[in-house]
């Protein structure tokens, strides 16, 4: 398989932005959505060729009921970043 | 002359003679289909790299050259770490305790086999990203995306003259994949079978065919009969996608008694239930989605957790082919579902009344 590969993009770090989530559900054919609203950290990471990529959405003042974590990798095309100002 | 309502620009895109994909995990269903005159998209989600490249030849040799499409559940978010084992570990005693008395009270049988959760793509980019490759590598006709966003694949596709699909639940990941490029969208309504967004097909098709241009859109949720392909047509779409009729067809391999109670259900066997994943899903109601839905019921966990509690008693079900106990993704359409009939035939019973239909609002379209 792809080695992941890391990277940094200083321009999102900090921006409010969020995320269309969701994923299969395992040991079935089912999948789920799942909403996410918080700050990029403008960490990336890219999978395989041409790059997959996803921002690390951390801080996260909406995520769905019970959900651990404070953090969430969102894939690029998911990811809805806020415009400056808003 | 009147133009033909059913040869919409799905149908030149794609080369079929009826606006119809039909969404199935059967191979056997997908080909029936192609050779009908429909399209298929054979959901590949959950099997290895290895698999698909074996489904993609099995179908091929069956299909004399017409297009068939491939979807994967491309997750579009991911916890930041952790293995299936240490996310067992953090569930919380009392869910734990619930889910031990449902099994005791329903006499539910343990799975034959161990219950796989460790090759999952779900929560592993790198998996998902394999399955991928292998669509780019077989140069398969139509890449289906059914969560995340297909954009990132977009240009590799095209230059392998691939077509990429991108099925979405909100007028915005519609806008998003549309500038990008790809070559139809499917919006998917609240009443469609497994995950499903929350604004309703018949809202959400016209809002996303207003912003299509020359891209098809197909409408998906719900979507049993030719009264449901000629409403889609009459909202904008150009086309519909479908899944739930196709489990019951005579080539599906959906095991018998799921079958029967398919057919059997009507929209109230339903449930829009968190209680399988812990992400909103519809399925045919369960004693596991019924006693969870108790006022008594502890709450239920997010994904992945709640997936890890109720895979026990999904795949005891299974294995054991306990008919009081097992589930199945069903759309609101289901209740429209009332026999099993060979794939072709539903397809053309939905073509036949979809022309009916359109020849009752305005009269004889010959």
């Amino acid at each position: 398989m792809a080695q992941a590969r890391h990277g940094f993009d200083e321009s999102l770090a900090g921006r409010r932005a969020e995320c269309d989530g969701g994923h299969a559900v395992p040991g079935s054919h089912f999948a789920g959505r799942e909403d996410f609203a918080g700050t990029l950290t403008g960490e990336f990471v890219d999978h395989g060729d041409p790059p997959w990529r996803w921002y690390l959405l951390a801080d996260l003042t909406l995520k769905p009921d019970g959900y651990t974590d404070d953090s969430v990798w969102c894939e690029s095309g998911n990811l809805f970043v806020q415009e400056l100002g808003t | 002359m009147v133009k033909d309502p059913l040869r919409t620009k799905l149908c030149d895109l794609l080369g079929i003679d009826y606006p119809v994909i039909a969404f199935t995990h059967c191979k056997d269903v997908a080909v029936a289909v192609i050779n009908g005159g429909g399209f298929a998209v054979l959901g590949e989600a959950m099997h290895t790299p290895d698999d698909i490249a074996a489904d993609i030849a099995w179908i091929r040799e069956r299909v004399e050259g017409r297009k068939f499409g491939i979807d994967l559940v491309l997750p579009a978010s991911v916890p930041p770490s952790g293995s299936v084992d240490d996310l067992e570990a953090q569930i919380p005693e009392t869910q734990r305790a619930f889910a031990r008395q449902i099994k005791e009270k329903y006499d539910v049988p343990d799975p034959k086999g161990s219950v796989d959760l460790h090759t999952w793509g779900g929560l592993n980019q790198e998996l998902a990203r394999a399955q991928l490759d292998v669509l780019l590598d077989e140069r398969v006709p139509v890449i289906a995306s059914g969560l995340g966003s297909p954009v990132f694949i977009l240009d590799a596709a095209h230059e392998r003259d691939m077509l990429v699909f991108g099925l979405v639940g909100k007028a915005r990941q519609a806008k998003r994949q549309l500038e990008a490029g790809v070559d139809a969208i499917i919006a998917q309504g609240y009443d469609a079978a497994g995950h499903t967004g929350d604004v309703g097909t018949f809202s959400i098709v016209p809002e996303v065919a207003a912003m299509a241009g020359d891209t098809p859109v197909v409408a998906a949720g719900g979507v049993t009969t030719g009264r449901h392909l000629a409403a889609a047509l009459c909202l904008g779409a150009s086309g519909v996608w479908s899944g739930t009729q196709w489990l019951v067809s005579r080539e599906s391999d959906v095991d018998m008694i799921i079958k029967e109670r398919l057919l059997a259900a009507t929209v109230e066997d339903t449930s829009y239930s968190k209680s399988i994943s812990g992400m909103t899903m519809r399925v045919l109601k369960c004693p596991w989605t019924e006693e969870w839905a108790q006022p008594e019921a502890p709450d239920i966990l997010p994904a992945p957790y709640q997936m890890l509690l109720s895979a026990d008693y999904i795949q005891g079900a299974n294995d054991n082919r306990r008919e009081d106990l097992m589930t199945e993704a069903a759309g609101q359409g289901v209740g429209l579902v009332t026999s099993m009939k060979p794939a072709r035939q539903i397809l053309f019973d939905m073509v036949e009344e979809a022309l009916d239909t359109f020849e009752g609002v305005v009269g004889d379209l010959a």
